[in-house]
């Protein structure tokens, strides 16, 4: 059953297009990542399937409901976790679950909510007292209590150190371990390609690809790429003359006496195997796989983030 | 990984409406807000109570002449320090709180649960009854116990058309949450407004003292109206018609404008 369906979504804001025909299919039990930089219209989209603002023209469906005739029914099915959004700065964490807990017909439990997301130390602690990480830990929470089936999580490690993160990123783990819909905002490659069966890059308002990680990487003509060291001599011809013709092979370059194989499928155990055939040495063997940051550049023309580290420029190196 | 459902899975998803529980938890949830918010507490108890103590000691309790045993105390000063006790909460704090939900996005944040954003106003407009009661409590108490003051001789009467200054304060109150974008704007607001309206409406002394017109305004005016009428009441008569329809005009014109104004982000 599709658990979230947006078909042919637009919305403008003034005369600046935000979203400009975005369709997106959510398997039941499946996490899809909007991936996007910043205005590419990822929360746009996503409050429009969240019945939060309507689209201008095109039609949402969350298991086969309308957020906006069959609103009561759809906030019973649905969690969402907004970006930026506070809660009653002065209630505490247990007060906030509580409160909450009464929209629903069929709560989680509270004390089982705040140990799942790791606040039970902290279940007397008002929000304004809390940290980044645990606010949105509550966030979360609070997105869950009603036993959703279908989550929209936006941003939701934005800002968080690198522990807050992965503990974030565990409580998502088990959302999917459970069977839940996760639609997953993000602009955080590493996010993505851990968390997500499916990934829609977003740009300009468009979808620009959806597929899995690694069928991106496929899309963008990225696969992976083998690197070795031959010796001197005829042996660079050689390994040319052995690999060329392997079904997993699309292209070998040759620079002096290191060779770059690309191609796909299981190209280093072919790759290996030809060259032992051919009698080649190779030495330095090295598999290297496109990332998704790698697809994201090659699907849209530009990268993720605007203000890219060196770090991330070597990472797209690679 | 993907669960298949039937349709029928989703016919047993109730379209569960958050009832009158809800609304409890939200109430006490409220009042919790309210009675952390230190600074919001002073302004709506120490000022009626400093408005009560400097009046108190220095107007007479002797009984005026042709009014049913009542002094100047009870007939001017009590009602408006009831009145002052509402307009700030009503004016000045719950706008406060509604502009800074709407602001920090606790509003949006309610709009995606089952819960309808409509329950947090009526919610902090419960907590707000409550406070205003437990101050116009406070400050009778006090002004009977401390200053001999004399209740109204038709408490009813005294009570409906406090209730009505109350709604009146209530809906200024919204006009002001509607239109403030953030909460700190909201108090600026609220507090230009009620010493406006206290102002032409006989809190610093007797609106004689004022120019003809502008009393006349201000005596239409919901803070100016609350006091007359309030005060007619204390005396065991009915109050004047203008007070009470120039009340009941400004909770339609301002309860309208600001459901007309009022945006939830």
């Amino acid at each position: 059953m599709t658990a979230v369906h947006a078909h042919d979504l637009h919305k403008r804001y003034g005369d600046r297009t935000a979203v400009d025909g975005v369709s997106l299919t959510v398997a039941e039990g499946e996490v899809l990542g909007i991936l996007g930089r910043n205005g590419a219209g990822k929360t746009t989209t996503v409050e429009m399937i969240a019945g939060l603002r309507r689209p201008d023209s095109g039609t949402v469906e969350i298991l086969g409901l309308d957020p906006w005739r069959d609103r009561r029914r759809v906030r019973q099915l649905l969690g969402v976790q907004l970006q930026e959004s506070e809660l009653h700065a002065a209630l505490t964490v247990a007060e906030l679950v509580r409160l909450y807990r009464t929209f629903y017909a069929r709560p989680a439990d509270t004390a089982e909510l705040i140990e799942a997301v790791g606040l039970t130390g902290h279940r007397d602690v008002r929000f304004e007292r809390l940290s980044g990480g645990q606010q949105q830990r509550l966030s979360i929470a609070l997105a869950l209590i009603g036993r959703p089936r279908v989550v929209i999580l936006d941003e939701l490690t934005t800002g968080l150190d690198p522990e807050a993160r992965r503990h974030i990123w565990a409580i998502v783990e088990r959302l999917r371990d459970d069977g839940v819909t996760v639609l997953l905002v993000s602009h955080l490659m590493e996010e993505v390609e851990r968390l997500c069966d499916q990934v829609a890059l977003l740009d300009g308002g468009r979808v620009v690809a959806q597929d899995s990680p690694a069928g991106l990487v496929e899309t963008a003509g990225l696969g992976q790429r083998v690197r070795f060291r031959v010796g001197d001599g005829g042996a660079p011809a050689l390994a040319r003359a052995a690999l060329d013709d392997l079904p997993e092979v699309g292209e070998v370059q040759v620079r002096r006496d290191q060779v770059t194989v690309t191609g796909a499928g299981d190209l280093l155990g072919a790759v290996s195997t030809a060259l032992v055939r051919a009698g080649v040495v190779a030495t330095e063997t090295r598999l290297e796989h496109a990332t998704l940051d790698d697809a994201f550049l090659a699907l849209t023309g530009h990268t993720l983030s605007t203000d890219r580290t060196d770090h991330d420029l070597h990472g797209a190196d690679r | 990984m993907s669960t298949t459902a039937s349709p029928s899975d989703l016919a047993d998803v109730p379209a569960y409406r958050p009832g009158l529980r809800s609304l409890a938890t939200l109430v006490a949830a409220e009042a919790r807000m309210v009675a952390r918010d230190t600074a919001g507490l002073v302004v709506p108890i120490a000022l009626p109570m400093l408005f009560l103590v400097m009046n108190g000691l220095g107007s007479s309790t002797e009984p005026l002449p042709d009014a049913g045993g009542m002094s100047a105390f009870d007939i001017y000063v009590l009602p408006l320090i009831l009145v002052i006790g509402v307009a700030t909460i009503g004016v000045i704090n719950m706008p406060s709180f509604l502009a800074y939900y709407r602001k920090s996005g606790v509003l949006r944040r309610l709009g995606v649960t089952p819960a309808s954003p409509v329950m947090i106003l009526l919610a902090q407009l419960i907590v707000s009854v409550i406070q205003t009661a437990l101050g116009v409590g406070l400050a009778v108490g006090v002004a009977v116990l401390g200053f001999d003051a004399n209740l109204p001789s038709r408490p009813g009467l005294a009570i409906g058309v406090f209730a009505l200054a109350a709604a009146a304060m209530y809906a200024v109150g919204m006009l002001v949450a509607a239109i403030a974008p953030t909460a700190n704007a909201a108090v600026a607001i609220g507090l230009g407004t009620f010493f406006l309206l206290g102002a032409v409406g006989g809190m610093f002394g007797p609106t004689t003292n004022l120019p003809d017109g502008v009393a006349q305004v201000g005596e239409l005016l919901p803070f100016g109206a609350a006091v007359g009428a309030l005060g007619t009441t204390w005396l065991g008569r009915t109050p004047e018609p203008t007070h009470l329809l120039a009340l009941a005009g400004a909770v339609v014109i301002c309860g309208l404008l600001s459901a007309r104004l009022f945006r939830w982000e």
